[in-house]
């Protein structure tokens, strides 16, 4: 089965070439052809796992080689497909979150004119992202890593008739070309120290590297990670990215793409292994963003942008946990995983919502919908419960070692971690409750009722998941020593032992929830959202202030960038020279002067240029 | 006086097969006149695409004819190398020729015909001009003299001796000056980038014979071998050589629009009529880089020291001059005129860091190159208005709604230019960015990769406007073409793609090619 | 050798310097005559007996006369413009003229040159222009085959660029006279003004034989200025004042007198 692993790509890129090259013929059996492939490519990674599976831990890498890409000179990059346990891991998750989520999305797009496209993006998108997985090398994994941000802009600004959706892609755009930047760093980084971009040989090379040059990498490697991931200080596109369909947000902006961050840092764990610099920065960021998120995650009435919120400080504990070295990354990634479940389920529970509640995203219209919709609360409560921690939901296995492996690091990120489970608890208990909950404050027209099968199905697969996830991979898959020869493992030591750990956790998580409760679903909600609050409120609500704070930090130094590159420039649209048109700008406009039109000032400039050219000559002669 | 009988002379030995693919394009070039004379106005157009299309195919057959024979060597007393890399060339300024043919005979796009004037000599915006437009008549000498171009550079990358070298370069430019004033729309413009277009190519011409006089004075050979070899004989440095050498480099590099003899590109790429600016945008480049590569890798090696400030001069202005001005440009034709100067920026690293890496890449890069901007330049005669071609970067705002196709075959194309993974522009930007830096260049791959950026900064910015601006409400309008401008803009992207994913065959194709010295 | 060298080496400079400085382009022309002509003297200095012919031929003989044809069809004293408009243009020129001559000088100032190219050729072939034939269908055969292209390119380009054709096909004198005589207008001259009227003064019609007035006859410039002076012949007045070959003032054109 190994042999046909490029199917794994293949099938989802057929996919969405078929749609959009095919047109208007496709539509009436589009969307079935998208879901086929991605059930198929799930299908071959089903069957390239239990190949593996027979084998022993060592030789369950596999290189697969398609093809040479570039070969200059001694330097070489191949097409070629790295099968081990991170790589199949991901290829499930995505393969098999994302074909439920294109069964979910024939029901949820049912009514949508450009269904077909949709599902070429999304083919589009699970062919892009298993190329960034199932890369063996970095410039092979920078494809797929620009693949999954065009089908990320395509799917945000999906309807592209709304402003607010337009903007959105837009956003995400830039910033992520600005953590594009540091991937393409990190690799010019990785050429010029070791001569190689490919995993294997990078990781060989980082051993004998210095301390400074993988310190680099690892800072610019982490930039990258931040643009995708919605970290710190890159994070404001992924609420802003909510404007998309629903199963676009859990798929992409949930469960997979916004992972790929802490994949790339897994991946390069060599790379951070001796760089403690780069290390500490990806636990400040992690830390950061984790509290950050869970404090948006408090504010909004959006669900679905509550949900965002959470996302990023979900996301904050993986990098925080990539971020600790070898007792971090095994429970990181696990942590991506049964977030994955749980984060797509409450995703697409709230997709259901909406579906029954005309579109309304704003939860203070919502309440007491578990009376109506039965099947959507149940699975969303899984999620809820896996997301906040409970035993033995999937939730808890991972963060609870993650946080014990923070407290083994020091007792600031361990603190960190807990606070962050503690806010998550109040959230998501704010979330459940006036959703759920309370009374109900529906708009007159809305009459709530459940989704169709094609969508609760889905979601009782990702609540089972959430439910017991965990446990399957932490007693039954064995998580540690599965990913340990790809990423390296150690138990933690120090710090409090788990028998007073747990309680503790608990304890906080049960406080969050009382809050959250007491506030939420005792009390009455109001319609509007009340305006004489907190400063902390206000500025939760203000997403932090991420977006005053990019302004500041990111765009007025480089306006020019923002400026040309986002409102196309008005000197070009209006034939004016814009006053805060930044450097390049100004030099290119006083340069643009020398461009006379005269042919004998074009013929003066080539004399110069002659006589120029000429004195160096003659210096360089007699030197 | 005992004068040498004729029989004392031996006829220099011809090898009509490496001499095949110039034999025939040239020989097309004068069937084309006499269609043109002796040819029925009504059906003279149709014939002429006939044989030119015909001309060229058979010419590419003939390269390939020398592939598989694999005969290589000098023919007619050295004046000629034909060898790997001159195999490679010409193969790929026909293919590029034949797409530029596809593109000069699109007729549809336009209401009025073709892009040309339909009669050149009729004064711009007279009554004779109007008549002859409503007429619907076409000025058909373009296919002879877009032949005898197509022949020039077929020569140019080829000869092996400066005087061969400067014919080729007159060949190759005398009718390019003649098709760039002859716009159908905008005939002032057009006349006056033809005007300044030969007045400075004369001059920088002037510079290049100047050059081959004092080489001459030097090597006592215009051969390129001999030059190299008189050039490693002599012990010290020679400043006849060193100076003919730079007013030789100067006369290919302003062939090739590198700064500071950049300044005719802006302008002759707006005026010329697009189909034109494409072709020009491909095999000009193409022709005269693999002069330059061949001059400075056979001819002058031994003087690369001596050279190497200059030329590192002029590549880091070029590629800054190309990018940061190219910022500032509100005119699409312009701003890939511009693309293509940091293009040739780019690509001098190549030339510069002299290794067959280096050749390889910069090889590959034309190869790349030539598809992509013919492609582009393809798209941009499609996007119009009710006065001709919509070229302000404004009117381009909001395409990627109403004709998404197009607009996103040209982002491909953009993208290509920019250097992303996936298209050519990437893997022949980094094959010579690669073996630059191997070479020990990496100064210039630094100001290189800073140039990328700042010019994917203009690329992005159009995509940008594209897709998430709205039109600004001008009537524009993407006109649907013929086949030929279809076919051209389908072969160019996927071209484009092939060459950026599987680039391997390419590659193994420029293993052997090799200069003969 | 020297000698000549220096003096028409010089006055080829001088040529070129007033070919580009004169106003008047027959100068010019003539400045290109006399760089043409040292020219060929310093090729006959250097033994090239064959290149020097060709050049006063060519240039001299063809090609300057042909400029010269030019401007006498053209206009001799059609001179362009030589103020100059961009500003910093002038001095930067000349600087860099000179710079780039200091250069050059500096460079190439005293280098020694051995010409054995020539030396070669003389042996091998016996003569200047045998060597010289034989080096165009030898060594040097292809670019020599090439310039043909060259020149159909520029044969081409000169007929592409001057070469009017018509839209449709001239009419030649019949065509044009039967076209007159069709339409009906006069075919022949028109009638003189003052002819059969009592005064011969431009502004007054002619009288048709009828006696009545033709107003064609008077040319169309008055015409269209209204200046055009009909007789009233029922006024005494005026025809009296005719008969007395004064001036008259017309009913008609009171208006144009007090002007």
């Amino acid at each position: 089965m190994t042999a046909y692993a490029w199917l794994l790509v293949a099938l989802p890129l057929a996919g969405a070439a078929v749609l959009l090259l095919g047109g208007k013929r496709t539509n009436a059996w589009g969307h079935l052809l998208g879901t086929a492939m991605s059930l198929g490519s799930f299908g071959v990674g089903v069957a390239t796992l239990i190949e593996m599976l027979a084998k022993t831990a060592e030789e369950r890498e596999t290189i697969i080689h398609l093809w040479d890409w570039i070969v200059v000179g001694t330097f070489h990059v191949p097409v070629a497909l790295q099968l081990d346990q991170l790589s199949i891991s991901f290829v499930l998750l995505i393969t098999g979150v994302g074909s439920l989520i294109h069964i979910y999305s024939i029901g949820y797009m049912a009514h949508d004119e450009n269904r077909r496209k949709f599902f070429a993006y999304l083919n589009l998108f699970i062919a892009a992202m298993l190329v960034l997985v199932l890369a063996n090398n970095y410039m092979l994994l920078y494809v797929g890593w620009e693949g999954v941000g065009l089908a990320s802009y395509l799917l945000i600004g999906f309807w592209i008739h709304k402003p607010s959706a337009a903007t959105a892609a837009k956003k995400a755009f830039v910033v992520n070309r600005v953590g594009d930047v540091g991937l393409s760093l990190a690799v010019m980084l990785m050429f010029t120290a070791f001569g190689t971009v490919t995993f294997g040989e990078v990781n060989a090379a980082a051993e004998s590297a210095s301390t400074q040059t993988a310190t680099w990498i690892g800072l610019a490697l982490l930039l990258a990670a931040c643009g995708k991931s919605a970290q710190f200080p890159l994070q404001s596109w992924l609420l802003d990215a909510m404007e998309g369909p629903t199963p676009v947000s859990a798929l992409i902006h949930a469960a997979t793409m916004v992972t790929a961050g802490v994949y790339l840092i897994a991946r390069s764990h060599a790379i951070y292994d001796i760089a403690p610099i780069a290390q500490t920065a990806v636990i400040v960021i992690g830390g950061i963003t984790l509290i950050m998120g869970a404090i948006i995650g408090t504010a909004k009435d959006d669900i679905k942008k509550g949900l965002a919120g959470s996302t990023m400080s979900q996301i904050g504990y993986m990098i925080l946990g990539v971020g600790l070295g070898p007792v971090g990354y095994v429970f990181a990634l696990f942590h991506l995983i049964t977030h994955g479940f749980f984060k797509a389920g409450m995703f697409l529970g709230a997709g259901s919502v909406m579906h029954g509640m005309h579109d309304d995203v704003n939860m203070r219209h919502y309440g007491n919908l578990r009376t109506a919709m039965k099947i959507t609360y149940a699975t969303f409560g899984m999620g809820f419960l896996a997301i906040i921690g409970i035993p033995p939901f999937a939730g808890f296995w991972s963060k609870d070692e993650i946080i014990r492996a923070a407290f083994s690091h020091s007792p600031l990120t361990g603190i960190v971690t807990l606070i962050g489970a503690g806010i998550t608890a109040f959230y998501m208990t704010r979330m459940m409750a006036m959703t759920f909950f309370g009374t109900a404050r529906w708009q007159d027209d809305v009459h709530p009722h459940e989704s169709p099968k094609s969508m609760t199905i889905p979601m009782m697969i990702l609540s089972i998941g959430s439910a017991f996830g965990g446990m399957l991979l932490l007693f039954v898959a064995n998580i540690e020593s599965w990913l340990e020869p790809v990423v390296g493992f150690e138990h933690a030591h120090g710090g409090p032992d788990s028998s007073v750990l747990i309680p503790v956790t608990l304890t906080i998580v049960a406080i969050g929830a009382m809050m959250g409760w007491v506030q939420y679903a005792k009390r009455e909600v109001p319609l509007l959202a009340p305006t004489d609050v907190s400063i902390f409120t206000k500025a939760a609500r203000a997403d932090l202030y991420g977006d005053t704070f990019n302004e500041a930090v990111f765009m007025r130094p480089g306006q020019y960038l923002t400026r040309s590159l986002v409102y196309v420039d008005n000197k070009v649209v209006d034939g004016v020279v814009n006053g805060t048109a930044g450097l390049v700008g100004v030099v290119a406009a006083q340069l643009r002067r020398t461009q006379t039109g005269f042919v004998r000032s074009y013929a003066l400039v080539m004399v110069l240029g002659v006589v120029v050219i000429g004195a160096i000559a003659a210096i360089v002669g007699m030197a | 006086m005992s004068s040498a009988l004729i029989a004392d002379i031996t006829a220099p030995s011809v090898n009509y097969y490496m001499l095949a693919p110039i034999l025939i394009v040239l020989g097309g070039a004068v069937l084309s006149v006499l269609v043109e004379a002796f040819y029925p106005r009504e059906s003279r157009r149709s014939a002429q695409i006939a044989l030119v299309l015909t001309t060229l195919v058979v010419a590419f057959l003939a390269v390939l004819n020398i592939k598989v024979d694999a005969i290589l060597g000098f023919t007619i007393v050295n004046s000629l190398a034909i060898d790997g890399v001159s195999v490679f060339l010409q193969g790929l300024i026909i293919l590029s020729a034949l797409v530029g043919a596809l593109l000069i005979s699109e007729n549809r796009i336009d209401p009025l015909g073709d892009a040309f004037a339909a009669q050149s000599s009729a004064l711009p915006g007279s009554e004779d001009e109007l008549a002859f437009t409503e007429r619907g008549w076409y000025q058909t000498e373009i296919w002879s003299l877009f032949l005898f171009s197509v022949g020039g550079m077929l020569i140019f990358p080829i000869a092996n001796d400066l005087l061969t070298l400067f014919v080729a370069l007159e060949v190759m430019s005398l009718p390019l000056y003649l098709l760039v004033g002859m716009a159908r729309r905008r005939r002032l413009l057009s006349q006056e980038a033809a005007l300044k277009y030969f007045v400075l190519g004369a001059f920088s011409s002037a510079f290049m014979l100047y050059g081959s006089a004092l080489v001459y004075g030097f090597a006592n050979s215009v051969e390129l071998g001999d030059i190299a070899k008189a050039l490693s004989a002599s012990a010290a440095n020679s400043n006849l050589m060193l100076v003919g050498g730079i007013f030789i480099l100067i006369g290919l590099l302003f062939k090739v629009g590198a700064a500071p003899f950049h300044q005719w590109t802006p302008d002759v790429y707006q005026g010329a009529p697009t189909a034109i600016t494409a072709f020009m945008s491909a095999g000009t480049k193409v022709a005269a880089f693999g002069a330059l590569l061949r001059v400075f890798y056979v001819a002058l090696s031994g003087l690369a020291w001596d050279l190497s400030a200059v030329l590192w001069a002029i590549a880091i202005i070029t590629m800054l001059v190309g990018t940061i001005i190219g910022v500032a440009q509100s005119d699409i034709k312009r701003m890939l005129a511009y693309s293509s100067i940091a293009h040739a920026g780019f690509l001098l690293l190549g030339v510069i860091a002299q290794s067959k890496a280096a050749l390889d890449g910069s090889l590959f890069y034309l190869a790349g190159y030539a598809f992509t901007s013919l492609g582009a330049f393809a798209v941009v005669s499609l996007v119009r208005d009710a006065s001709g071609e919509a070229n302000h970067l404004g009117q381009w705002a909001g395409l990627g709604k109403r004709s998404p196709v197009i607009a996103s075959v040209f982002t491909l194309f953009l993208l290509a230019l920019a250097g992303i993974p996936l298209t050519s522009g990437f893997v022949g930007k980094f094959a010579v960015f690669a073996a630059a830096y191997e070479k020990g260049l990496a100064p210039l791959v630094v100001v290189a990769v800073i140039a990328s950026a700042i010019a994917g900064f203009f690329y992005v910015r159009v995509i940008v406007l594209m897709f998430f601006t709205d039109a600004s409400g001008d009537e524009v309008s993407v006109v649907v073409p013929s086949f030929a401008t279809a076919a051209a803009i389908t072969i160019t992207a996927v071209v484009t793609i092939v060459l950026g994913v599987i680039p391997q065959p390419v590659f193994d194709l420029l293993s052997n090619a090799l200069f003969l010295k | 050798m020297v000698i000549a060298f220096w003096i028409c080496a010089a006055l080829a400079v001088f040529g070129a310097l007033g070919m580009v400085f004169s106003k008047k382009a027959v100068h010019s022309a003539l400045f290109v005559a006399l760089t043409m002509i040292n020219l060929a003297v310093l090729y006959a200095i250097l033994e090239a007996p064959f290149l020097s012919m060709v050049q006063i031929i060519v240039y001299t003989g063809a090609v300057m006369m042909l400029f010269l044809f030019v401007l006498m069809v053209v206009g001799v004293d059609s001179s362009d413009s030589l103020t100059e408009s961009i500003k910093g243009q002038r001095v930067p020129a000349l600087l860099g003229a000179s710079a780039l001559g200091v250069i050059l000088i500096g460079l190439l100032g005293n280098i020694t040159m051995t010409n054995i190219g020539f030396d070669q050729a003389y042996v091998a072939y016996d003569g200047n222009i045998d060597a010289l034939a034989g080096l165009i269908f030898t060594k040097y055969l292809f670019a020599f085959e090439a310039t043909s292209a060259l020149l159909i390119t520029a044969a081409l380009g000169a007929m592409v660029l001057t070469h009017r054709e018509h839209a449709e096909k001239p009419l030649t004198q019949r065509d044009l006279s039967v076209l007159r005589f069709k339409s009906g207008n006069h075919p022949g001259s028109l009638p003189s003004p003052g002819v059969y009227a009592r005064h011969n003064a431009v502004d007054i019609p002619a009288l048709l034989p009828d006696g009545t007035m033709a107003e064609i006859s008077v040319p169309k410039p008055l015409a269209a200025r209204g200046a055009i002076r009909l007789i009233d012949l029922a006024s005494k007045d005026e025809v009296q004042a005719l008969n007395r070959g004064e001036a008259v003032i017309t009913s008609q054109s009171t208006d144009r007198v007090e002007e």
